[in-house]
């Protein structure tokens, strides 16, 4: 995987896209890809149908580019189409997310309530053992290819809900008001559903990490 | 919470670090939370390891695009630009 | 007005990171900042406060401009360090963590509470702060919320009078 700069001026890139600017548009594409399949996935069942989507999603984001006003950013607007084709093309193959219940549902404690100390116990409340040090291992590890592996690999076996607020939060870089503008949620429930994503990326890492 | 609590045990911590991370925590719960961190090693290995894995899924960010796939988008942007 | 403002080692600030400019014979620079309670501005201890914010480098700390006390801390929109607490040392922070260590016994063995008898010592190694809370927490287990405060101002009292600190 490449690290690909985010672009930071959308109303030139727009302004260069419309001049018919081919590196411009490569440029769009590289940075954005990988954000929208992500997103495509979450509410289609297959990688092939999400690429799909996104084809379609392209064509979409060219036949409205003149029309763009930038009331909202380029990124959230691409977002919004992604998602606008997906719900189609997942509510044909009987497979979405139903809106209505984006909102997150139950309790699940971000980690297990074992691994604290009980009432009975002294200092209730309180970790039995404390978590792994993992400023003590190399950056190259917390970032390298394997254990990247596993941080797609959490991040797809998501709820849906989970999955697409953790990619345009922390994947996208999306702001917290745009998420919830895109998605329909309150903010009390954006946090909620990104808490318990990051909650849940965070101990398949520890799963992974203590094992090694 | 009816009234600020003294003191907030890890068992809450675990609930509160994304809130706090994205400064949300109202200004008391934000102030106990920080005491805890103080004297609790453990929920400050905890916060760390939360935001270590906020930066690794921030990595994902850039899949590389398929040559196929470009090639067919650029295809359609000029006949965009044609049209 | 003063107060009290404990550092990293390093003379950096426990949460934010920030890299305080240190006093050396004269008082560090003015460091401006908005207050916002917890989000933003220049957080800092009166001696009732210090107990709950233990570090291992202690400074008096100059507070200017919008002045909040805060249940915890006191918020202000500008701050220099004055000076390092030089009192504050290695001896000082064993003692206050003994201190707090014997405390805690004394109260859980008043009560026979062997389950946090059984946290006490091995809890030592990681210090005052922790020490200081256990100390309160298992007052607030005899004595309720009055029983956490009065311990803690207990502490703070200690810390006060060891350090030569202004009450």
């Amino acid at each position: 995987m490449s690290s690909v700069a985010v672009i930071r001026d959308e109303a030139g890139l727009v302004e260069r896209l419309r001049g018919g600017d081919e590196a411009a548009f490569e440029t769009l594409v590289e940075s954005y890809y990988g954000m929208m399949l992500s997103v495509a996935q979450s509410y289609v069942k297959t990688r092939a149908v999400a690429e799909e989507v996104l084809q379609d999603a392209w064509l979409a984001v060219l036949q409205g580019l003149d029309r763009f006003e930038g009331r909202s950013s380029l990124k959230t607007w691409i977002i919004s189409i992604v998602i606008n084709i997906a719900k189609t093309r997942g509510a044909r193959e009987a497979r979405t997310v139903p809106f209505s219940s984006m909102a997150p549902e139950g309790e699940e404690p971000a980690v297990e309530p074992e691994r604290f100390r009980g009432a009975g116990d002294g200092f209730p409340g309180h970790w039995w053992a404390y978590p792994a040090n993992w400023s003590e291992r190399p950056e190259e590890v917390i970032l390298g290819r394997e254990t990247l592996g596993v941080v797609t690999e959490a991040i797809e076996q998501l709820p849906d809900a989970q999955r697409v607020v953790i990619t345009m939060r922390d994947i996208a870089g999306c702001s917290a008001e745009e998420v919830c503008e895109t998605l329909e949620l309150t903010e009390g429930n954006q946090r909620v559903l990104l808490h318990r994503a990051r909650s849940r990326v965070r101990a398949a890492l520890e799963r992974h990490l203590d094992a090694a | 919470m009816p009234h600020s609590p003294l003191h907030i045990t890890c068992q809450e911590v675990v609930e509160l670090v994304s809130d706090y991370l994205e400064q949300a925590l109202p200004a008391d719960e934000a102030a106990v939370f920080e005491q805890h961190l103080n004297f609790c090693d453990g929920c400050a290995l905890y916060v760390d390891q939360v935001r270590k894995t906020i930066d690794a899924v921030g990595e994902l960010r850039a899949e590389d695009v398929p040559e196929e796939t470009k090639a067919r988008l650029l295809t359609a942007f000029r006949d965009w630009r044609r049209g | 007005m003063n107060a009290y403002k404990f550092l990293r080692p390093d003379g950096t600030g426990v949460f934010s990171g920030f890299h305080w400019p240190l006093p050396v014979g004269v008082p560090g620079a003015w460091v401006r900042s908005d207050v916002d309670p917890c989000r933003s501005g220049i957080h800092a201890c009166r001696p009732r406060h210090l107990p709950l914010w233990i570090g291992r480098s202690l400074y008096e700390i100059e507070l200017d401009g919008e002045i909040v006390d805060d249940a915890m801390k006191v918020v202000a929109s500008q701050g220099r360090l004055l000076r390092r607490v030089d009192a504050w040392d290695e001896q000082a922070y064993d003692d206050y963590t003994r201190m707090c260590a014997d405390r805690a016994h004394e109260l859980a063995r008043a009560r026979a509470l062997e389950s946090w008898e059984a946290v006490i010592e091995p809890s030592v190694p990681e210090g005052g702060a922790l020490l200081g809370f256990v100390a309160a927490r298992i007052a607030e287990v005899i004595d309720g919320e009055d029983g956490y405060r009065r311990e803690r101002a207990s502490q703070a009292e200690w810390l006060v009078e060891r350090l030569g600190l202004t009450p």
